[in-house]
């Protein structure tokens, strides 16, 4: 759902989908898991420092990358993340190795158990984190003026420009604001799955499917979707198998685009 | 042709009730009026009133909330752009739309698409027949460049062209396509005033081979002198029609525009 | 085109060259000769699509796995021999192209980018999990050679060596280049550049958009297969990382580096980026990191390629073009 929210707003706003994302958070989860694990840190610092991490880590990609190719047809900005996407696939791949790891933590095999559910604390962990962002993001789009300035830039990016925006900066920014989702997002819940360096490409998935299903440049549709769809993924877990929960969730957002393009909450259809 | 609105002959197109709402917001509402052959009506109107969303639903590319388009006799609300060109109507663009990259004979050339009939197995093969319609193809590109004006542009691309030979061209494009009604929006736009009596002329030649025109201008003496018929749009319905005089002196008109625009 | 003209000799020396070089070099050389021929097919097929017809795709790897994994199936569970299967799975690759285009090229700008990666992502797990039908992890074997051709004269061709199945592969690359270059300069071909330009324009000339993508990108899946099945029977064996969404990019990034838009774009970007890291002894690990990190370099700086760069190099005078024709430099 993180993943989501930051795909919204680096995709609303500059519209280039982040294909690497997925792997940022990926990065993010090694990470932290070295933090922890190597060098002893305090989770929760550690949770704090991947975040900068990732944060600076999106401010230099967006002024290496994309901003000099900014005005190049669109299909370059697509071409430029996913060669982001395979230089830390390809880079994690061999810093890594390709065993999964386990990030532990302390509390890693608590389970808590109510009645006949029984949840990982970790899991409760991801959530909780994932409420607080949220409505710490929400409070930020809605309340603040920079906030302000995002959106309008998302929604109208001439417009903005013409109210005296800034709009490279809002830009350079929302990238940062997206990696740094993303940093979060791995260290919360890297701990709670297996690492893996192709750990970002279902998430990834899924995440695009939330955004899609949920509509397009609105952060209330991402989250929506997101919800939406992790319970479905859940279920079809539960019931089919993981591998083909990921089929099932593409599948609603290939009907969702044939369909419905416009998905549950979202604006305009994408008609450049 | 001129003028008369033949009861008799059946319209060319004919609108009916036409509106279009974006959320809450109704662009153009209950729209109804007509072209016959081989007229040349202008559409005017201040900014915002509804113009090129018109042309957009005339061409397909926003589907109609209401209302119906008949042209020719057929029935064409709510079909897609390439369908609404293949039923010859054509149209360009207030922004002008040309292929940047590619040669001015080869933009004409691609104008042409919808009529040629070599499928991709005769295209692979290079059969007789694909060869002899490419060079049959080649041939009309000429000609209708040099019924353009631009017969010695041939083979520059197209990003070189001046904006009003870009305007041409893009008028060259359309007339590849065979139309018989032609939607032109703002041909003259941002064209030097040199240079628009050139474009005009343009405009009352295409007419003059049997093409009905819809132009979309700001230009009052232009629209003037060149039109058989005048619609006047404000907030996307039509608040006034008929022959140039009759305008000109409508009161909602004068109205509209608070002191009409007398440039050119 | 004049007969004589410097492109002609360009061809037809890389045509002699690659006809001769295998008999004189050795087993290794000429086995990295083969897999560039390979990938050049499938490079050459995306070219068609991404290149003329300016759609991305990140999928292809399905339709290279699907050909393999088809001829595979094909020869070994039903016994049938290989040029049988060999059409068969040819055809198979096209219907795929062809079920998978209609969603998705309704599709435009990076929705069409990101489900073309979901199919792949999904026929690489799907081939990974149906362990019953594709042997899973462990891929499968057998993959049968071309069957011998009989000759006029009585002899046979056969294709059990190293460079018989070289030629074969070349063969193929061969006609497929024409094919792709007769269509690209076809009438249909200049329909695929204009909507690489500008699909809205193109629409309202009266274009029907969606079937001409879908004629590309039908073509180009093909293609693909063919690529996939090649190497299946090429290299006896197959495994399902054959269709992980990775491999598309790969041979994306040789595309774009050597130059899309270009018809000796992609063999050269292959050559270049396969040539090379073999040259240098390079681990199979790195080979997408550098990859990643050449093509990005190339799409900042360079996004013409190298086809592209040395257009712009020799015909600085003529035009105001910043390169050829092609997705990328255009004004």
């Amino acid at each position: 759902m993180l993943l989501a929210s930051g795909l919204t707003i680096i995709f609303g706003i500059l519209n280039v989908p982040n294909f690497a994302q997925g792997h940022l958070y990926m990065v993010a989860a090694y990470l932290g898991f070295y933090m922890v694990m190597s060098y002893a840190t305090n989770y929760w610092l550690a949770l704090v420092l991947a975040t900068f991490a990732l944060g600076i880590l999106g401010l230099i990609v967006y002024f290496l990358v994309f901003y000099p190719i900014r005005n190049a047809p669109e299909v370059n900005l697509f071409v430029a993340a996913m060669a982001l996407l395979m230089i830390l696939e390809g880079g994690a791949l061999y810093l890594f190795g390709t065993e999964t790891k386990w990030f532990l933590i302390p509390w890693s095999r608590r389970v808590l158990t109510l009645g006949e559910l029984s949840l990982q604390v970790q899991r409760l962990i991801v959530i909780a984190g994932t409420v607080v962002v949220m409505m710490a993001l929400w409070v930020f789009i809605k309340k603040t003026a920079l906030g302000a300035a995002l959106e309008a830039t998302a929604q109208h990016r001439e417009g903005a420009l013409l109210c005296g925006i800034k709009v490279s900066r809002i830009s350079a920014m929302a990238f940062v604001v997206g990696t740094a989702l993303a940093g979060i997002a791995g260290v919360l819940i890297g701990p709670a799955v297996l690492l893996m360096p192709t750990m970002g490409m279902g998430p990834l998935l899924v995440a695009f499917s939330a955004i899609i299903f949920g509509g397009l440049g609105s952060i209330a549709g991402a989250v929506l979707g997101a919800l939406l769809l992790g319970v479905v993924e859940s279920l079809a877990s539960g019931y089919i198998s993981a591998t083909y929960s990921l089929i099932v969730v593409f599948g609603i957002m290939i009907v969702t685009l044939l369909f419905r393009p416009k998905g549950l909450l979202g604006r305009e259809v994408w008609r450049p | 042709m001129h003028g008369n609105p033949g009861r008799d002959a059946m319209a060319l197109l004919e609108v009916s009730n036409l509106s279009k709402a974006f959320g809450g917001l109704m662009a153009v509402s209950g729209l109804t009026f007509s072209v016959e052959q081989g007229q040349l009506v202008s559409i005017i109107g201040p900014n915002g009133a509804g113009k090129t969303t018109l042309f957009n639903l005339l061409t397909g590319i926003y589907r109609p909330s209401t209302g119906s388009i008949v042209f020719d006799g057929v029935d064409i609300t709510g079909c897609k752009p390439y369908q609404s060109a293949r039923h010859g109507i054509g149209r360009t663009f207030q922004r002008t739309m040309v292929f940047q990259a590619e040669t001015v004979l080869d933009n004409v050339t691609i104008g042409q698409s919808l009529h040629v009939k070599t499928g991709v197995w005769a295209a692979i093969a290079r059969t007789r027949g694909a060869r002899r319609e490419e060079e049959k193809v080649r041939e009309k590109a000429r000609a209708i460049l040099a019924f353009v004006g631009l017969a010695d542009a041939g083979e520059r691309p197209a990003g070189n062209l001046t904006e009003e030979a870009q305007k041409r061209l893009s008028i060259a494009m359309v007339l590849a396509t065979d139309p018989k009604l032609l939607l032109l929006d703002e041909p003259t736009g941002g064209v030097n005033l040199e240079e628009i009596g050139g474009l005009i002329e343009l405009v009352k030649k295409v007419q003059r081979s049997g093409i009905a025109v819809c132009l979309i201008e700001h230009k009052m003496r232009m629209v003037m002198s060149m039109s058989d018929r005048i619609i006047v749009l404000n907030y996307g319905t039509n608040i006034a029609e008929g022959t140039p005089a009759e305008v000109a002196s409508n009161k909602e008109v004068i109205k509209a525009y608070l002191g009409a625009r007398r440039v050119a | 085109m004049k007969i004589f003209s410097p492109v002609r000799i360009g061809w037809s020396l890389a045509l002699i060259l690659a006809i001769l070089l295998p008999l004189v070099l050795g087993e290794y050389l000429t086995s990295i000769l083969l897999l560039i021929a390979i990938w050049s097919i499938m490079a050459v097929s995306l070219n068609l699509l991404y290149g003329y017809t300016g759609q991305l795709s990140l999928g292809h790897s399905a339709f290279l796995g699907i050909g393999a994994y088809a001829l595979g199936l094909i020869a070994v569970k039903l016994h049938i021999g290989f040029w049988p299967a060999f059409f068969a799975s040819t055809a198979i690759s096209g219907l795929a192209g062809f079920l998978i285009g209609i969603p998705a090229l309704k599709l435009r700008g990076p929705y069409f980018v990101l489900v073309t990666l979901g199919f792949a992502a999904i026929v690489g797990v799907i081939v990974l999990a149906w362990v019953d039908f594709t042997g899973g992890a462990n891929g499968l074997a057998g993959m049968p050679r071309p069957n011998p051709i009989p000759l006029p004269w009585g002899a046979e061709l056969r294709f059990d060596s190293l460079r018989s199945m070289y030629y074969f592969t070349l063969f193929f690359l061969v006609l497929i280049a024409a094919i792709c270059h007769r269509l690209v300069h076809s009438l249909i071909g200049r329909t695929f550049l204009a909507i690489s330009h500008d699909e809205n324009l193109a629409e309202s000339l009266g274009i029907n958009t969606m079937q001409k993508k879908l004629i590309s990108f039908t073509i180009s899946a093909m293609f693909s297969g063919v690529a996939g099945a090649l190497y299946a029977s090429y290299n006896v064996v197959i495994s399902p990382d054959l269709a992980y969404f990775a491999r598309g990019m790969d041979v994306l990034a040789c595309l774009i580096v050597g130059g899309a838009g270009t018809m000796a774009g992609p063999i050269v970007g292959t050559f270049v980026m396969t040539a090379i890291p073999e040259g240098l002894q390079i681990v199979p690990y790195l080979k997408t990191l550098i990859n990643g990190i050449i093509l990005l370099l190339f799409i900042i700086f360079l996004p013409a390629g190298i086809t592209g760069g040395f257009k712009a190099f020799f015909y600085r005078w003529g035009h105001a073009w910043k390169s050829g024709k092609g997705r990328n430099g255009i004004a």
